[in-house]
């Protein structure tokens, strides 16, 4: 049987007229990687900080390892480590320094340099925080919010502003966390980042839940679970036309050429590869919808760091 | 717990090298100042002295001048041209030539002292003249063996002695403390909540009241150092004169300390970002520096002005301060100063603890 370290009923949040949190619920397992997925303005974070004991719900429960955080909240604070949006650190102490400090609050503790190692920033331990890379800031507040062994780790869109391969970097260390027996909630609006990093995810838009289930089976949800991208140089409309009847045709947006087709079934798919490949594209490939396709097809938009 | 907090806050007050430098400097700017100014008032200056007659009695007054500690006597100068164009020029404040055969009794011996001074310098002259007056008048009482009649008492409203300097001290003083922790807590404060600081403090199971001790106590810190600082420059380059109790000054200058402090953390309350944490800073510390009494005293000032301002925070702990340090006087010969200190204190204390949050609800 799986243990819910989070459990979350009818949770709502309101600010005057807008509804930032409208009435969700879901819980997290025990050593997953739960991730709430939407843009920016959905709630994800709202939820978070909910959760964290940092805002009041206007209504709802919110239970943490089985208590209920309106009545404990210190047993809570020191069974979490949080990651803030974007926090800085004190500018006049030492990565070592603010971990120590860190640490002192809590009665629990972990040796600094074992938890900068961690991260890969043993060598930084006596630098201040402003000498670190964006990359580096991002996994020192991560291991920031490791330093009273928490069991539950909150990390609020830890990759955000990051440049590929410091997120690949960070993705691994989040792993890593995972596999030191934490439970892992994360909000993310990158697609890509919740697909590879977590087991089930809830999708999230106006501060309602659309979706929640394990990641795969999300994506299975798609209305179109297979698609072939193809570059057609010939501008020949009829049979652009024709493939219509296997699926659906998108043209890529800016690239003239470049065709998408999304199929609906396994069969559809075989014929659709037959004929593609006899209009001669100069390329094709053949893929799965991603969690992408099913969050579009989902809240209706696209996604990005602007709204 | 606490005490790594607090060695955490004094290590990052000690490291922010700039805030703190300012902290100090800024205050020991303006002693320096007022200092060269208005310091060592007490002491008519340089004064030159040209000894003709080089006996018994001209030697007498030489010493007596020199040990008055009023004058720093000058023998380097030979002639009365050089004390008038030396006077002229002010490399001294004034020359007092003793003529030739000064305090022989024979009828044709000189009997007048010369002095020799510039007109824009009235203090100098006034003390100068005054001090020779009662010397001559000494002296012809003791060579005709009478005995002095009537005589003139004075009394000073204060027995200690106290110049402007004295004053502007103790003004600048308050002024650092005002500065120093308004400032330095509404700023933080605001840059913390910016940089999400407070917020991420609010996850750990740390007591907002100990986090803003530890801020508070780890300030008074710099404080005390101002405190020594502005002091000692002031007592041993010039001359002030602290007359009353120096761990009370201490312990209301900490009082003081401890209400900006307030003040700055009812700022950052309201303050919704550090740029307008240092503008609300700036709109309530400049009209204090001069509306409170550091420079000038504010009686000075039209009588309806004067009954709104001498409630301003700063002005009765001003009093208070030089009411101790001055006059030695207790603090509490005025318990209206406390009374308006300790309101302060609690208005400043309410408004900080219902809106001051680290989190944001």
């Amino acid at each position: 049987m799986v243990k819910k370290v989070i459990e979350i009923k009818n949770l709502s949040k309101t600010y005057g007229k807008l509804k930032a949190v409208d009435d969700i619920s879901f819980y997290v397992e025990s050593g997953e990687i739960f991730g709430l997925l939407g843009e920016n303005g959905a709630g994800k974070s709202t939820t978070l900080e909910m959760i964290e004991g940092l805002r009041k719900p206007t209504s709802g429960d919110i239970k943490i390892l089985g208590k209920d955080i309106k009545h404990n909240v210190n047993f809570v604070k020191t069974k979490i480590g949080v990651q803030l949006q974007s926090t800085a650190y004190y500018q006049f102490l030492t990565l070592k320094e603010i971990i120590e400090l860190f640490c002192s609050l809590y009665s629990k503790c972990i040796d600094p340099y074992r938890l900068l190692s961690l991260v890969d920033l043993k060598d930084k331990a006596k630098s201040y925080v402003g000498k670190l890379s964006g990359g580096q800031r991002q996994r020192f507040s991560i291991v920031a919010a490791l330093v009273n062994d928490p069991e539950i780790v909150f990390l609020d869109e830890p990759t955000t502003g990051l440049d590929p391969l410091a997120r690949r970097n960070l993705w691994k260390i989040i792993e890593n966390i995972k596999l030191k027996g934490k439970t892992i909630i994360l909000t993310t609006h990158y697609m890509e980042e919740a697909e590879i990093l977590c087991d089930r995810i809830g999708i999230m838009d106006k501060g309602k839940i659309l979706a929640l289930d394990e990641t795969n089976k999300l994506i299975e949800m798609a209305e179109y679970p297979f698609k072939i991208s193809f570059v057609s140089s010939k501008h020949d409309g009829s049979n652009i036309k024709k493939l219509t009847k296997y699926g659906m045709v998108e043209n890529v947006i800016g690239k003239k050429n470049q065709y998408i087709l999304k199929i609906k079934n396994k069969s559809k798919l075989d014929e659709a590869v037959d004929f593609v490949r006899s209009i001669k594209p100069n390329y094709y490939t053949i893929g799965k919808a991603t969690l992408e396709d099913v969050f579009i097809e989902l809240t209706g938009k696209t996604i990005g760091d602007e709204n | 717990m606490f005490l790594k907090l607090f060695i955490a806050d004094v290590k990052m007050i000690f490291r922010n090298r700039q805030s703190f430098f300012w902290a100090l400097m800024f205050p020991l700017m303006f002693t320096f100042i007022f200092g060269f100014f208005f310091g060592n008032s007490s002491s008519a200056g340089n004064v030159a002295y040209l000894d003709n007659a080089n006996n018994e009695i001209s030697q007498s007054l030489r010493s007596t001048m020199d040990q008055s500690g009023l004058f720093k006597i000058n023998d380097t100068y030979s002639s009365v041209d050089d004390i008038k164009s030396a006077v002229k020029n002010s490399k001294i404040s004034a020359g007092i030539v003793v003529p030739k055969g000064y305090g022989q009794q024979f009828a044709d011996s000189s009997t007048e002292l010369k002095i020799i001074y510039d007109p824009g310098n009235a203090t100098t002259n006034a003390v100068i003249v005054g001090f020779l007056d009662q010397y001559s008048t000494a002296l012809n009482y003791k060579i005709s063996n009478t005995k002095q009649i009537f005589s003139v008492v004075q009394e000073k409203i204060s027995d200690k002695e106290l110049n402007y300097f004295d004053f502007v001290l103790v003004g600048i003083l308050g002024l650092a403390l005002m500065n120093s922790s308004v400032i330095g807590i509404s700023v933080s404060m605001s840059r913390y909540r910016e940089d999400k600081i407070l917020k991420r403090i609010t996850t750990t199971p740390l007591k907002p009241w100990m986090f803003i001790t530890a801020e508070v106590l780890s300030r008074l810190i710099v404080n005390v150092i101002q405190i020594v600082l502005i002091l000692s420059i002031g007592i041993y380059f010039f001359n002030a004169h602290i007359n009353g109790s120096i761990p009370i000054l201490v312990l209301l200058s900490m009082i003081g300390a401890v209400l900006f402090q307030l003040i700055g953390f009812a700022i950052a309350s309201f303050a919704k970002s550090t740029d307008a944490a240092q503008g609300m800073t700036t709109a309530i510390t400049i009209p204090m520096m001069f509306l409170a009494g550091v420079f000038f005293p504010i009686d000075l000032l039209p009588s309806w002005l004067y009954m709104f301002v001498k409630y301003l925070p700063l002005a009765p702990l001003l009093r208070m301060i030089r009411g101790v340090a001055l006059e030695s006087l207790s603090p509490f010969d005025n318990p209206q100063n406390i009374l308006i200190v300790v309101g302060w204190i609690v208005v400043a204390l309410i408004i900080s603890s219902y809106k001051f949050r680290l989190s944001d609800e």
